[in-house]
């Protein structure tokens, strides 16, 4: 079969790359993992690379999983985590505690591991074509739904044709938009797909991915009533809901999973959500033995937890950013020297020190960072340097000062970072004055009057995203649906369709230096750190596994007496 | 009576369509819309637009009121447009959980304040007196979430003698759910002691100043029958018409206390649906919210009334 002999033929293009010295071992494990290469044939890749065939796991989950004790089954798991705020449905869901629940429930074609590189699911393996724009999916067989139907490629159809329909909503339109067209998703056969893009996407995976939350696959019917009735092909079964109260799932007697041994997966009998809105309040649920796990511990108020000798903390290098937007159809940020005066003037250490307690990475205003995704060339580091910035600031016509509005919502540790910076670009000559506004006011009003996308400048708070191109696509292009910055680079746009075109890492790799470089010397947006998240559980509890915060995959997870 | 309890029954209804009308205007200017809420920051223009138009959310807001309250007065109080469940059981259960904790913090305080008040009224100015007012006084400017957490750190946290939410597991007896109060219920009675034993204090006092007063204890009633058969009945006038006040607040206006300690009560409701630009839900919490404030303010002018005859007569 044509994809089969792609990607054997990819896979020898990998290993010459590696040998080659253009890539990085690590950065095969991903790239290979976009291209459904089996873990046995990765395996076998790395062998060739004359590596050790295990990979490396993420610090958090060595911690985690070190030294695991046998898998005790049965119990039950209690967890806290934010009410979803509004009616369950996947179609739909756009915030932490939606998409938790959803992940227990229903599944995607394909899953991330905990150091964001894909891994199959529903989804046994999936190629391109030479050309990058048709990709062919295959099925995992001998799955059925928890009300008893079985799991087809007419299921997988439905999924995706619904959240591109813009009457259904789903964020995932957006996401797809340009990429996937109604009528693009096929059904070969009961346990094939196949996408036939409106481009080539190299990344495409991903966008099919439990990343892509909105794509989980549901039954053909589905009507909308999840809350109801949560059918779903994942390891947990809806018992009962009560909305801002708690949630209760018990495990799926008929799922598909087992683990390594062959014993029935999830070992857990039932979860239970504890449903809390305010942080300290879940804080204090977990420390007071209320719960056994916390899936995301927010730094911010967090101390107590944190330094809690009777709780295991594990950190996730999550790909989450608090994107600071300079809108380049404004003035002063036409003039790049003063996007980039900014940029010189930030102190990230200081700034993730005093957000983070010095757990995140830092960024230098580029997606392609290789601290959070593997592979990426390392871009020049951006240190504090006011002698530069204000000759960058004087260049541009601004030799005594120049004041500016930031305009920041009240949330999380939002104002904080506004304030740093605040602090830090007073001396350069750049006078920040803040507008803060409520979480709703920031993303009120219309694409040509939300604040988010029109203030001058402007905090966005992002949640992770799974490769730079997707991140790119979702921000840097004039197509953009959430560009805070209209930034419109013709040379990045061109260099973007190259990169997401083509299937050649060295081309790849050549790709994601220029682009790089264009987006750090442009500046249209700063990215000073990458936020790491914070996992939080009792001593006794074992093997909980995803990346970060919303995917959290307690199928192998156990704890002990 | 009669008349004065019909005549405030009937001025309930003027006030809540007033009530009805403003909450729907102020909803308007909050930021926002709904389609965005419920969409979320990542959905489309094109999407919001279509999701508002199927919502009806793009209609004039007189249209949008006048279908609202034509549906709401005829019992048909929709579904919430944030959770998908019905209004009006989602609202009674919020309501329910509200009037528990209430309910519970009431029997708690009012004894408790009364009973500091007019003991202090009766030792005025000596060192009990003073200890009881700077005390109480002190109380009544710590917010809810300063003690609730120190309460929280001190009982639940390190001592685990309390359970940290105020709701028993799924399945547990109905009674276990008192065990479960007792935490959220104290920072309410350390805010609620001051204000209430201080006007108790202050009507003793003022009581105990009275010539009818006197005239008891020189015609020889024992101190036990002028404390009870003359004192508390006068002196307890004002106290009544504070307690009523602050009956609206324990049920509507617990947000930090329901945040905290993880109740699902109305007032958290109210201010989760205003955000979200729930608007069916906002009226149901806010309307009923302003029926049980009346009636517990017309609950205490009635005994107000029973215990000084000259309103009772004066209707």
């Amino acid at each position: 079969m044509a994809d089969e002999k792609f990607a054997r033929e990819y896979g020898h293009h990998l290993v010459e790359e590696v040998l080659n010295g253009h890539m990085t071992r690590r950065q095969l494990l991903v790239r290979a993992s976009v291209f459904g290469l089996s873990a046995t044939a990765i395996a076998q890749l790395l062998a060739a690379c004359g590596s050790s065939t295990s990979s490396s796991s993420s610090p958090s989950a060595a911690a985690s999983g070190s030294a695991l004790p046998a898998v005790v089954t049965g119990g039950t798991m209690k967890a806290v985590i934010p009410p979803p705020l509004k009616a369950l449905d996947p179609v739909t869901i756009y915030d932490q505690g939606g998409i938790v629940l959803v992940y227990q429930i229903a599944e995607y074609l394909i899953d991330l591991t905990n150091q964001n590189a894909l891994k199959p699911k529903l989804a046994v393996s999936w190629a391109p074509n030479a050309k990058g724009d048709v990709w062919t999916f295959k099925l995992r067989q001998g799955v059925t739904f928890n009300d008893g139907s079985p799991f087809e490629a007419a299921d997988v159809v439905a999924s995706i044709e619904r959240v591109i329909n813009p009457k259904s909503g789903s964020g995932a339109l957006a996401a797809l938009a340009g990429i996937l067209s109604p009528g693009g998703t096929k059904a070969i056969d009961t346990h094939t797909v196949q996408f036939n893009l409106d481009k080539p996407f190299a990344d495409f995976p991903y966008l099919v991915s439990a990343s892509s939350y909105n794509t989980a696959i549901l039954p053909r019917n589905y009507a909308g009533n999840f809350q109801k009735k949560a059918v779903g092909t994942g390891p947990w079964m809806l018992k009962s809901f009560v909305t801002n109260q708690h949630a209760t799932l018990v495990k799926n007697p008929t799922y598909w999973g087992k683990d390594t041994q062959g014993r029935q997966l999830p070992y857990l009998d039932q979860l239970e959500f504890a449903l809390v809105t305010d942080t300290s309040a879940a804080n204090l649920q977990l420390q007071s033995g209320a719960v056994d796990v916390q899936p995301q511990t927010v730094f911010q108020g967090g101390a107590s937890v944190l330094s809690d000798a009777s709780l295991r903390v594990d950190v996730y290098p999550s790909t989450g950013i608090r994107e600071l937007a300079f809108n380049v159809n404004k003035t002063p940020w036409q003039d790049k020297r003063v996007r980039q005066a900014v940029a010189y003037s930030l102190d990230r250490k200081a700034i993730n020190q005093a957000l983070y307690g010095g757990r995140s990475n830092l960024g230098y205003d580029t997606f392609w960072e290789p601290t959070v995704f593997p592979g990426s060339p390392t871009p020049p580091a951006r240190a504090q340097d006011y002698t530069k910035a204000k000759q960058l600031l004087s260049d541009a016509g601004h030799a005594s000062g120049v004041d500016v509005t930031l305009t920041v919502a009240n949330y999380l540790e939002n104002p904080a970072f506004a304030q740093l910076i605040q602090a830090q670009c007073k001396p350069a000559g750049i006078n920040v004055k803040i507008n803060e506004i409520s979480y709703n006011a920031i993303y009120a009003g219309t694409n040509t009057t939300t604040p988010w996308l029109n203030a001058p400048s402007v905090i966005v708070e992002w949640g992770s995203r799974p490769t730079p191109g997707v991140y790119a696509q979702a921000m840097l292009l004039p197509t953009s649906a959430w560009s805070s910055s209209h930034w419109n680079d013709k040379d990045f746009v061109t260099t973007f369709n190259q990169y997401e075109s083509t299937t050649d890492e060295a081309t790849r790799t050549t790709l994601a230096s220029k682009l790089s470089s264009i987006q750090q010397d442009e500046t249209p947006i700063v990215v000073a750190f990458y936020i790491s998240q914070l996992r939080t559980q009792k001593k006794n509890v074992y093997n909980i596994q995803g990346p970060g915060s919303f995917y959290f995959d307690v199928s192998q997870a156990y704890m002990t007496k | 009576m009669a008349r004065l309890i019909g005549r405030r029954l009937l001025l309930m209804v003027p006030t809540l369509i007033l009530v009805s009308i403003l909450v729907f205007a102020l909803a308007e200017v909050l930021p926002g819309n709904l389609g965005r809420s419920i969409l979320g920051p990542y959905a489309t223009q094109q999407q919001v637009d279509i999701l508002n138009h199927h919502l009806g959310a793009d209609k004039p807001l007189y249209e949008r009121y006048a279908v609202w309250a034509g549906h709401f007065v005829t019992g048909h109080w929709g579904a919430s447009l944030q959770l998908g469940t019905p209004v009006f059981s989602t609202v009674m259960r919020a309501l329910g959980n509200s009037l528990l904790l209430a309910g519970f913090a009431l029997v708690i305080i009012v004894p408790t304040s009364i009973l500091v008040g007019v003991y202090a009224g009766l030792r005025r100015d000596s060192l009990l007196d003073r200890a009881i007012t700077i005390s109480t006084l002190s109380m009544t400017v710590i917010p809810e979430f300063v003690s609730g957490v120190i309460l929280i750190v001190v009982f639940a946290v390190t001592l685990h003698w309390l359970p940290v939410s105020a709701m028993p597991p799924q399945g547990a007896p109905f009674v276990d759910r008192f065990y479960y109060l007792i935490l959220p219920a104290i920072p309410l009675m350390l805010l609620e002691l001051g204000y209430i034993a201080r006007m108790a204090r202050v009507g003793t006092v003022q009581v105990l100043a009275m010539p009818y007063i006197r005239t008891a204890v020189l015609k020889g009633l024992p101190r036990h029958r002028v404390i009870f058969g003359h004192v508390l009945r006068n002196a307890l006038v004002p106290t009544v018409t504070v307690i009523g006040s602050q009956v609206g607040w324990l049920i509507g206006g617990l947000v930090v206390v329901e945040f905290l300690f993880v109740y699902p009560g109305i007032g958290n409701m109210m201010i989760n649906a205003a955000q979200f630009h729930d608007v069916p839900l906002l009226e149901a919490c806010v309307l009923v919210v302003a029926v049980l404030y009346m009636l517990s303010n017309l609950i205490a002018d009635i005994v107000v009334a029973l215990l000084n005859p000259r309103i009772r007569m004066g209707g």
